[in-house]
């Protein structure tokens, strides 16, 4: 059974940039440290999710929704397993595919070919999957003969197709989308959302960030509003969005 | 800008069956999966990551591949820079140190190919992290994978100077290959497995203090000059007190326990005995920094 549970996870990002540097870190060591200043000196953090807790079920799809930086796509890492949570924890069974970079590991000198094999392989894929897997991506990417060259010769659209027909060729347990996944040229964005549409439809539970309500509506069957950093509303679709909504009518109102 | 599929209006509603009854747990819904958590441990981040040689083994050889793009020779730089290398400055040490050319060339050699094994991997292992941060940005990610594609990497690239080394003992002294030479490999070995620790070790010291890379490669700079590689080790007279370079310095251990195979003789006891401490403590000391940092990994980029 697929799953993917969150228990009061807290992220926070500290800010280097000011102390980065070894000297001042051998210097604190070396005069006993932690000298506190003015009544305790704190690092400087960003706090970038708070106390979010998720439960979500095999069939679950759920959209995130909120401003920018109110903590979506750190909440979508986090789900990856790229920043493992300062307190609290992630639990999940089934594979989890995340399409943040379509074509990880890309090198601009290889050819197409090469960089679906360095891709596959950082997504967890073997060769032989990735063999299997090549006749359908020639097929979607229409890149022909492009594949056996450089992707520096590729236009951003055809790279664009070839990141999209090989993330999408993959098989989601869970499945985690960034909106704005580029599709190219208006011909292309047609066949796109149907692969996408597909790709969806294979996965056991979608996590999707978003702005646009349609999407939400189309593919999500549960949504949760983000703001600065915590899960403020969790539910129908309809109920979310609208309280996000009016939650924006209040700032503007406000404003 | 191209459009996204965000923008698309095609979508049709989903098709899986528990998707669209829309049953609303929510929240508290029970937790019946045997879910496990995704926070991985550092022993299982080293063991998943060697074996998946598919992925080391290309992410290492990609690195090469990437260096020498579109030169004409490409990896034979290697040997060719080597090869001038060996011929000039052997030439003067040879005179400086009133050596014999036909002993002189090929322990300059074998020891500077140890050398830049040694010296590449440690400078490489500063920016492990930093010049890899896109490869774990998208997911749950094998960093030992890193290392063993640094090793790997460095262990081809010697490889290549050994060429120079192959011929020079083929025209200079065949004699030098003898049985001892097999001991070249657990020498290898034995110094690839430092490489692991090595590189992970430094690799995040260098993501969380930016300093310690320079500070590496101006060391890695000076302890060429300290080390026995372009001078004889008993040049320096035993119980002297700037024999502590020879018998005190991890890294000509290192060095002979490849070189002196190379050279037809047996590595000291003590050489080994100083390698394998090394790998012991390093590991040890890698695990511990390993398993508490590497969490932190992530944050620090």
């Amino acid at each position: 059974m697929t799953a993917l549970i969150l228990e009061d996870v807290h992220v926070e990002f500290p800010i280097y940039a000011a102390q980065r540097s070894f000297r001042k870190a051998l210097f604190a060591r070396a005069t006993g440290g932690r000298v506190e200043r003015g009544g305790g000196r704190h690092r400087v953090a960003v706090k970038a999710l708070t106390g979010v807790s998720i439960t979500l079920a095999e069939g679950d799809r759920l959209g995130l929704v909120g401003h920018n930086g109110a903590g979506k796509s750190t909440l979508l890492r986090v789900m990856a397993g790229v920043y493992e949570p300062v307190i609290g924890r992630v639990l999940a069974s089934g594979k989890i595919t995340s399409c943040f970079d379509l074509l990880p590991g890309l090198d601009l000198e290889d050819s197409g070919y090469e960089n679906i094999v360095t891709a596959g392989l950082l997504f967890g894929m073997s060769h032989p999957e990735i063999e299997r897997r090549i006749p359908e991506i020639e097929e979607f990417s229409e890149l022909g003969e492009y594949l056996a060259l450089p992707v520096r010769t590729y236009s951003s659209g055809m790279l664009v197709r070839l990141g999209f027909a090989l993330a999408t060729s993959v098989d989601p347990g869970i499945l985690l989308l960034d909106e704005g996944i580029g599709a190219g040229d208006a011909r292309f964005a047609d066949r796109a959302n149907r692969r996408l549409q597909s790709l969806v439809d294979r996965s056991r539970i979608l996590v999707l960030a978003s702005h646009s309500d349609d999407l939400i509506r189309a593919w999500c069957n549960r949504a949760a509003l983000l703001e600065a950093g915590q899960v403020v509303e969790i539910g129908p679709v309809d109920d979310v969005l609208a309280a996000y909504h009016a939650r924006n009518q209040a700032r503007v109102g406000q404003g | 800008m191209a459009p996204t599929v965000a923008a698309g209006h095609t979508m049709s509603p989903p098709k899986n069956p528990d998707a669209a009854t829309g049953d609303d747990g929510m929240l508290d819904r029970p937790q019946s999966a045997p879910a496990a958590p995704l926070a991985k441990s550092a022993f299982r981040d080293i063991r998943d990551g060697f074996l998946r040689p598919d992925v080391w083994g290309r992410l290492g050889w990609l690195e090469i591949k990437r260096r020498y793009r579109r030169t004409t020779i490409g990896p034979f730089w290697n040997v060719i820079s080597l090869a001038v290398f060996v011929a000039t400055v052997g030439t003067v040490g040879a005179g400086l140190w009133d050596q014999n050319a036909r002993e002189y060339l090929p322990y300059l050699t074998s020891g500077m190919l140890v050398w830049l094994m040694i010296s590449a991997s440690a400078n490489e292992s500063c920016v492990l992290f930093i010049a890899n941060s896109h490869l774990f940005r998208n997911g749950a990610f094998d960093f030992s994978m890193l290392a063993y594609a640094l090793v790997w990497r460095n262990f081809i690239v010697m490889l290549h100077h050994l060429v120079v080394y192959v011929v020079l003992v083929a025209v200079l002294a065949p004699g030098l290959v003898t049985s001892a030479t097999l001991l070249v490999f657990p020498g290898l070995a034995l110094l690839m497995i430092n490489g692991v620790w090595v590189s992970l070790l430094l690799g995040m010291f260098c993501l969380r203090f930016r300093d310690v890379q320079q500070l590496v490669a101006s060391l890695i700079q000076i302890s060429l000059f300290m080390t026995p590689v372009f001078w004889p080790a008993d040049q320096l007279q035993a119980g002297t007190a700037r024999s502590l370079f020879v018998h005190y310095n991890p890294l000509y251990h290192a060095v002979q326990v490849v070189r002196a195979p190379l050279l037809g003789e047996v590595p000291a006891a003590e050489s080994y005995f100083a390698v394998i401490a090394m790998a012991v403590a390093g590991c040890a000391v890698t695990a511990w920094v390993f398993s508490r940092f590497r969490k932190r990994l992530a944050y620090w980029i």
